[in-house]
């Protein structure tokens, strides 16, 4: 675990995110590991992407996020998470009530089973309205449509009586951003909201979310695989490997100017960006999995870079190369040329 | 047995429409669909019923006269009875008569059938109805409580109970209980049964006991791993992030998501409980449909058997009926086709 702390400017932080451990309590002397020493800050009115393999600990860091680890039988093991002058790593179930929804939204991974099935989407949102609000049925009704409208939903008052199988993903998605809109949250929290979605429907709900971070200056946390799908969006990113942050900074940055081999070899496996006819790149070797992790980076096994003084001693911590990104990587300042 | 019943009708959730899509049909409109469909099997009901009794070994009126009769009397009887005529003649005066509410006349005691069923039929609908309830207020609160209350070793009991429940026969079950509850602890009549509410209920507790302990495992079962599936599915975790009050969020998120494949599987378990009354009847002494038909059966009562036949079809296909248009008002996902 680093002891090293990262210092971000702390001046339009809203959530502050330092050395979060988390992980599952097997026994009682056993620990599971799966997130170790996450360190980054949501900013004010930003887009921050959240990208990593499966495994690399990113959905973790976003259900502590919402209280919801338990469900997961996971544990914060330690760091903290400052949100407004409350540290979400230590509060309990019954303050979590009132962050939970209130001050930071979630919008599900999946549009099929992310809405209530036996509700309609009418209920739905006037049930978010009034959760923790003192609202008339009338005008939670009345905010129910102007969110409708808001997320786009052609005829609102048809499919406010309707019933979430009665409407295609894409409609299901915005129907539960609008949900998650509906508490005037300060962060909205996306898991993955384009899973299962065909490409054209991705991009719609991407704007949608640019949209509503333009129009309410609100935060969102947007949990990726896709490097493609979010560096449109994104103002920032924060690339995590092996639970760890090994890259923050902002998109023109991170994406265009990687200084951590790990995001080299991501960027090189897009895609769109190869030449034609040439070899897609692919990233060596798997993840490393949960509890399986070498010592030193925990990229080095499959780093093309590495040296020998990559494999020894923990997990190197995240240190600012040039002003606003942050790398974990001890030879970043090599790789500003070798990416060139 | 294992718990994987058959979920009902529940779609796969892919049924999709887009934004201009159809709207909703209305819930009565898919209710008199599924009516008149049952509307239908119970035409066809009727026409079993009607085959059966001419397709069984014996000749009615040889079984109700006997041997000697004289062939006068053979042909008076075959007239009375209708059966001088071809048989699809047959079937729709048959037919005919039912819509008239006339379900022919017993050969034993010249009573009606329907006068019959007047009299007998209350006492199983109650044994049916009083089952229902009881088998509802045991399972619901058995599963809720096995499947949210996290005790590592409760769930084994609960499958080992519950397949030691299914393996009973309900007849064996039908007299322990009776031994114990009737004879050693004295708290319920032996046999007999008293007519109007709430005074029958004290005769049939002890039969719809028994029917529980077949159903409970049963449906318990099912609704506990219906339950568990539910509290697995994302918008649960939508609820709670969303900080929906406890009772709704049992109700909304938990319980009516959970529900559907029980009441399905309730009212079909049900209908096959149709069949099981007879029994149960004959072993309380109780003056139902069911031990009415055995008692016709044995005396080859024809047009008895053939209208209590009638009855307990046209029961089975209500009670899905009934059970359908539950379940899809719970949950709309379950499609009433």
């Amino acid at each position: 675990m680093s002891t090293v702390t990262v210092t971000e400017s702390p001046s339009d932080a809203l959530v502050e995110i330092r050395d979060l451990v988390i992980g599952i309590q097997r026994t009682r002397a056993d620990r599971l590991i799966l997130v170790d020493s996450a360190d980054f800050d949501i900013r004010r009115g930003e887009i921050l992407g959240l990208v990593g393999e499966s495994g690399s600990g990113k959905t973790m860091v976003c259900r502590s996020l919402i209280g919801t680890l338990k469900r997961r039988s996971a544990t914060i093991f330690g760091g903290t998470i400052m949100f407004d002058g409350m540290d979400l790593a230590k509060i309990d179930e019954r303050r979590w009530r009132s962050v939970r929804g209130n001050r930071i939204g979630y919008v599900p991974q999946s549009a099929l089973t992310g809405p209530n099935p036996v509700m309609t989407i009418g209920g739905q949102l006037v049930e978010a309205v009034r959760c923790n609000r003192n609202r008339t049925e009338r005008d939670a009704r009345k905010r129910a449509m102007e969110l409708l409208d808001l997320v786009h939903i052609r005829r609102p008052e048809v499919v406010y009586d309707q019933y979430p199988f009665q409407l295609s993903g894409g409609m299901r998605q915005r129907v539960m951003i609008a949900a998650a809109l509906a508490q005037d949250p300060d962060i909205i929290l996306a898991d993955e909201p384009t899973t299962g979605l065909d490409v054209t429907v991705q991009a719609e709900i991407m704007k949608l979310l640019r949209e509503i971070r333009t129009e309410f200056n609100m935060s969102v946390v947007l949990v990726s695989h896709d490097l493609a799908l979010i560096d449109e969006v994104c103002d920032r990113l924060v690339v995590m490997h092996g639970g760890t942050c090994v890259e923050v900074g902002s998109v023109e940055a991170v994406a265009r100017n990687p200084r951590h081999p790990y995001t080299i070899a991501l960027n090189r496996a897009r895609i769109e960006l190869a030449a034609p006819g040439s070899e897609l790149m692919t990233i060596r070797g798997n993840p490393p999995g949960v509890g399986e992790w070498p010592s030193g980076c925990r990229f080095c096994e499959r780093c093309e870079f590495a040296q020998d003084d990559c494999r020894v001693g923990a997990s190197p911590p995240l240190l600012e190369v040039e002003p606003e990104h942050w790398s974990a990587c001890i030879h970043a300042s090599l790789l500003g040329a070798a990416s060139e | 047995m294992s718990v994987s019943m058959p979920p009902a009708d529940v779609t796969d959730v892919a049924a999709e429409s887009t934004q201009d899509g159809p709207r909703p049909q209305p819930v009565w409109e898919r209710i008199l669909r599924r009516t008149g469909r049952a509307v239908i099997v119970a035409f066809w009901v009727m026409v079993v019923a009607f085959m059966l009794i001419r397709l069984a070994p014996g000749d009615p009126v040889s079984a109700a006269l006997g041997g000697e009769a004289s062939p006068e009397t053979v042909a008076a009887l075959r007239t009375q009875l209708g059966l001088d005529v071809d048989p699809i003649t047959q079937f729709w005066k048959y037919v005919w008569a039912f819509t008239q509410g006339d379900l022919g006349t017993s050969l034993l005691s010249g009573v009606p059938v329907t006068e019959m069923l007047k009299t007998n039929l209350p006492v199983t609908l109650w044994l049916i109805g009083l089952t229902v309830t009881m088998t509802m207020i045991i399972s619901i609160p058995l599963a809720v409580f096995i499947a949210l209350v996290r005790i590592p070793a409760l769930p084994y009991v609960f499958r080992t109970l519950t397949a030691i429940g299914l393996a009973l026969p309900s007849f064996l079950v039908a007299l322990l209980l009776l031994y114990q509850f009737g004879l050693i602890w004295g708290i319920a009549p032996i046999f007999g049964y008293e007519p109007g509410f709430p005074a029958n209920l004290h005769y049939l507790w002890l039969p719809a006991l028994v029917n529980c302990v077949v159903l409970v495992p049963v449906l318990s079962r099912v609704l506990y791993s219906s339950i568990l599936d539910t509290l697995d599915e994302e918008f649960v975790e939508t609820g709670v992030i969303r900080g929906v009050k406890s009772y709704r969020f049992f109700w909304f998120y938990v319980l009516r998501p959970s529900l559907a494949p029980t009441v399905v599987l309730l009212s079909y378990m049900m209908g096959v409980m149709v069949g099981s009354t007879v029994i149960l009847e004959s072993i309380f002494a109780l003056p139902g449909i069911g031990r009415e038909l055995v008692t016709a059966v044995n005396m080859r009562d024809y047009p008895v058997v053939q209208g209590i036949i009638l009855v307990f079809g046209i029961l089975v296909v209500f009670l899905s009926l009934l059970g359908d248009i539950v379940a899809s008002i719970l949950d709309p996902r379950v499609k009433l086709t």
